[in-house]
């Protein structure tokens, strides 16, 4: 047997008009935006947690978009990656690592 | 994942516009939006949230890095409007014998020279607070 639902309209419309002034009370309060921050924030998190993988794939990226000019060959690019990275350390290690990992992906 | 990536966009545009300037959204979230920037080449954003995320003087690895990444993106770019610099001087003395002609293509140049001005600033701010972030690891606390 299916239960029946009782909705009622009025009772929605009075229940999102009580949410709408709680909201505005406490912007009035704290003089911040409460329910949109935290949203934000929620928000924010499905992307926060995989935040490395980001980091590694922007750096992948910045490889592959480096460009390359038709006559240069693998180490006219290599010397321009490393001109580029001259004061960045960390990405510098980052694009040996690369390198290194696609050379021995190449031999295996 | 691709439902949880919507949802953080719609999210995102709709309501983090009004706080993501007051830089007290976790630092992470800074660095993401900057990643975001950066795939679409918006410099101008990946700076400003670069800038955000390392508002405080605890300046993570990941931070170093992000920041790093953006300079690297902008020296890239900056190669490239040098070249494209080159390529118009040389249409220039080839092309450039009427008056309309050289003023369409000076007036180029000047755009390309602009965009590469920008993008040195945005690399100079960024190797500034860089090195700022490198002295305060080198601090003895």
């Amino acid at each position: 047997m299916i239960q029946e639902r009782n909705l009622s309209i009025p009772g929605g419309l009075t229940g999102a008009l009580i949410g709408l002034a709680a909201e505005l009370a406490l912007e009035e309060i704290t003089g911040m935006e409460v329910v949109g921050g935290l949203l934000a924030v929620i928000g924010a998190g499905f992307g926060l947690i995989r935040i490395d993988r980001r980091i590694y794939e922007a750096t992948v990226n910045l490889v592959n978009r480096v460009p390359v000019e038709p006559t240069s060959d693998y180490r006219d690019v290599l010397e321009q990656i490393d001109e580029m990275s001259i004061e960045l350390p960390e990405l510098r290690e980052s694009f040996v690592k690369l390198i290194h990992a696609g050379i021995e992906a190449q031999r295996a | 994942m691709l439902g949880l990536n919507s949802l953080f966009k719609l999210l995102r545009k709709t309501f983090a516009p009004k706080f993501e300037g007051r830089g007290f959204l976790p630092r992470r979230y800074y660095l993401y939006r900057a990643l975001e920037a950066l795939d679409e080449d918006d410099i101008d954003e990946a700076v400003r949230m670069i800038t955000l995320a390392g508002l405080d003087k605890k300046k993570s690895a990941r931070w170093r890095m992000v920041c790093q990444q953006i300079i690297f993106r902008c020296r890239v770019l900056v190669s490239v409007h040098e070249k494209q610099m080159d390529q118009i001087n040389t249409e220039l003395e080839i092309f450039g014998k009427t008056e309309d002609l050289r003023n369409l293509y000076l007036r180029l140049q000047e755009v390309e020279r602009k965009a590469r001005d920008i993008l040195k600033n945005y690399e100079l701010q960024l190797l500034e607070q860089l090195s700022a972030s490198t002295a305060s690891v080198a601090q003895p606390s």
